[in-house]
């Protein structure tokens, strides 16, 4: 049997192995303190503003943490979240499967002119301007939110499904080829895979847009969600209403980033963390 | 026994002023228990004369036969790069290009792991082995699909000497366990007399110059002085036919 010289029997960590373990643990603990460090700043200059500018226009963190409780007492919380996530579902959902029929469409050269110019008009424009136009032609129908947040995320998706394909390895396509793989195995094992990293940018960037003019359309073209409780709040001077709102909003999307899609993230992408170890 | 025919076989790449010739007129015949080492400059159409035997590119004209007892061969493919799947597993590497995945499949899966030493390893990812490993894990997943004929397309070329010299004796306790047709691409000629038993000289340009037999016992050790010899000869031959100039 041939020499290997790579294989090594497992064995006790070597004094090397301990310290890079140990460094790697300062590490996560040093960026932690920091992150804690981050917040605890965030709240003390927010507390000082507010004591500065005064409670009635700037409220400070205890008043809010007051606030956000009534609010899910009062009932209003929980029914107005539902709503707006509602919108963002299938407004965002629509989108998504757009995007990405469009970004397959567009390895096609002809595709691509014919797309082109839309997806880059949808990317640089003010999601305001499809907020307002859907308002005037359907207004308060959902006809005019799915409008306006189609119109604002679909291109999200679009780019970075396209800037995906064009990037699959054609040493692994060849590979398969040779063995005479199926189209399907293909697609399946080699394609989706590859292109996994790429539809959750897409999905990141594009539920991050679409979160925003959502709320902005139930500023205009609403009478529930986030965003309509919002401008009542604001209109009634109601700010530490308006407050609760934003800072709820905030939470949620930290909790949504931090528990679904970084955990979703992890669990897709194993063997990156794998092979780094 | 499994045969490969080659006749009139041409490829060209680009046109007009741009056009490179890879492949002219080749004509070939290999079959049986052999193990054929193709070697010559680079850009003489080694790789290419590859990727048209198993499938990857089309001839510009001539025609290739591939068979096995009169029917299509079914051939394996070891890659210069080992070509993983980096998010598959070691095993789902080797499952991915089998027809099923029944119990019978993953323990011939299992088995040609084992011969390339990486039993234990089905588990990993490609990511976590070294170069050589990965590389071993491209010539199980080969042989695992059981081919009639394997082309390898200088498998070698990226890794140290060690780790080569190690996997060249382990190809070739494997080929003459399981008495494939191998053709093998290289540029290393010491390492086509160690393994094979008919040496083909193809000149830039893509056409081939010599076919050489190398009548020696095997296992071969290049300290030999045989071996040594058969290799002086081989490179006498490419000096004459000034491959070694261009």
């Amino acid at each position: 049997m041939a020499t290997t010289l790579e294989q090594q029997a497992p064995g006790p960590r070597s004094a090397e192995e301990e310290r890079l373990l140990a460094l790697r643990k300062k590490e996560i603990r040093d960026r932690w303190i920091w992150r804690l460090a981050g917040y605890v700043f965030f709240l003390l200059a927010w507390a000082l503003v507010s004591r500065i500018v005064g409670d009635n226009l700037i409220p400070g963190p205890l008043r809010i943490a007051r606030t956000i409780p009534e609010l899910i007492e009062s009932g209003r919380f929980f029914s107005s979240f539902g709503a707006t996530l509602t919108r963002i579902g299938i407004g965002f959902g629509l989108a998504f499967l757009i995007g990405i029929v469009i970004g397959v469409l567009t390895q096609s050269r002809w595709w691509n002119g014919f797309f082109r110019d839309a997806v880059t008009i949808s990317l640089v424009s003010p999601s305001l301007i499809w907020a307002l136009t859907g308002l005037v032609i359907w207004g308060f129908e959902p006809q005019g939110w799915i409008f306006a947040i189609v119109m604002t995320t679909f291109a999200v998706v679009t780019v970075n499904v396209a800037e995906g394909i064009r990037a699959l390895p054609k040493d692994l396509t060849d590979m398969s080829r040779a063995f005479g793989v199926t189209n399907w195995r293909r697609q399946r094992d080699i394609v989706f895979p590859f292109l996994a990293p790429f539809v959750f940018t897409a999905l990141r960037f594009g539920f991050s847009v679409g979160w925003k003019v959502t709320v902005l359309t139930e500023v205009f073209s609403s009478n529930e969600g986030i965003g309509f409780e919002m401008r009542v709040a604001s209109q009634l001077f109601r700010m530490d209403e308006l407050f609760a709102w934003a800072i709820s909003f905030f939470i949620f999307a930290l909790v949504l980033e931090k528990l679904v899609l970084q955990r979703y993230e992890r669990k897709f992408f194993r063997w990156r963390a794998e092979a780094s170890t | 026994m499994a045969e490969i025919k080659v006749e009139g076989l041409s490829k060209e790449f680009g046109v007009g002023e741009d056009r490179v010739v890879a492949l002219e007129n080749v004509n070939l015949d290999v079959g049986g228990h052999v193990f054929v080492s193709i070697v010559g400059p680079s850009g003489c159409g080694k790789s290419t004369l590859l990727n048209i035997l198993s499938g990857i590119e089309t001839p510009s004209s001539g025609k290739v036969t591939i068979t096995q007892d009169n029917h299509d061969a079914e051939p394996g493919y070891v890659f210069q790069a080992a070509r993983l799947l980096p998010w598959r597993s070691v095993m789902d590497n080797l499952l991915f290009v089998q027809k099923d995945r029944s119990d019978e499949t993953k323990a011939r899966c299992q088995k040609y792991l084992e011969m390339v030493q990486l039993g234990d390893k089905v588990d990993k990812y490609p990511g976590e082995l070294s170069g050589g490993m990965q590389q071993r894990v491209g010539i199980a997943r080969a042989f695992s699909i059981e081919p009639d004929v394997l082309f390898m397309d200088e498998p070698f070329s990226h890794l140290d000497a060690i780790t080569a010299r190690s996997l060249r004796r382990e190809l070739h306790e494997m080929w003459s366990q399981t008495k494939k047709t191998v053709l093998f691409v290289t540029h290393d000629v010491g390492e086509a007399v160690e393994l094979s038993n008919r040496i083909l000289v193809f000149a830039k340009g893509g056409k081939l110059e010599d076919d050489l037999q190398i009548d020696l016992p095997f296992p071969r050790d290049p300290a030999e002085d045989a071996v040594a010899v058969a290799k002086a000869q081989v490179l006498r031959k490419f000096e004459e036919l000034d491959l070694i100039a261009s």
